[in-house]
């Protein structure tokens, strides 16, 4: 099974998109604390 | 501890921090430039005579370089975060220290990943421990995924190390 790990784009464009989600998410936590 | 001290013993940490965490990560990131795609291992890799007690030495030491720069980079983080006060904060996400403690929860999962995912298998896989050839050749792709999903990882930490000291106003 073909993941995104199994190319370097893929892998750098995960990060990027977990990166994304994570900013939101932390943005959210940071303004509630 | 006296003010100058205690400034150089944080100064120490944060430079020891970024020390390690380079070999470590940097070890990372050299693989995925060596190695960018998943390159399956056949049984035929395992021939009698292609290993050595040299050659298992030198990996050894690899591996113990990058294993253990991984357990100082955690040890250092934390001491910083203990010693200013926002360890506890960070570790519940509350408030700004929600960003370094994101960043520090990401980051124990990698080390967590490599010492208790990719390590074990990556034995079998260099022949340190004895192995068929179908279970290295599977354990060869587990310790990939392992160690890309590291690289993945490392992503969004290193944007949340950067953005605990000079991303404050976007939080």
């Amino acid at each position: 099974m073909r993941l995104p790990h199994d190319s370097v784009a893929g892998t750098i464009l995960t990060g990027l998109a977990l990166t994304a989600v994570l900013f939101f998410v932390v943005r959210a936590l940071a303004g509630a604390g | 501890m006296s003010g100058q001290a205690g400034v150089f013993l944080d100064l120490a940490l944060r430079w020891t921090h970024f020390a390690a965490a380079l070999i470590w990560i940097g070890h990372n990131y050299v693989n995925v430039v060596l190695t960018p795609r998943f390159v399956p291992i056949r049984p035929a890799d395992f021939a009698p005579g292609a290993s050595s007690a040299e050659l298992e030495s030198r990996l050894r030491k690899e591996h113990g370089t990058f294993r253990y720069a991984a357990l100082v980079t955690w040890i250092a983080g934390a001491l910083m975060l203990w010693r200013s006060g926002h360890l506890l904060d960070a570790v519940m996400l509350h408030g700004y220290a929600a960003v370094i403690g994101t960043g520090a929860w990401i980051a124990t999962f990698m080390v967590l990943n490599l010492f208790l995912v990719l390590w074990p298998h990556q034995k079998k896989v260099l022949g340190l421990v004895p192995a068929g050839p179908e279970e290295r050749a599977r354990c060869a792709r587990i310790t990939f995924l392992s160690s890309r999903t590291n690289t993945i990882l490392s992503i969004p930490v290193l944007f949340f190390m950067g953005a605990a000291t000079h991303g404050a106003a976007l939080f």
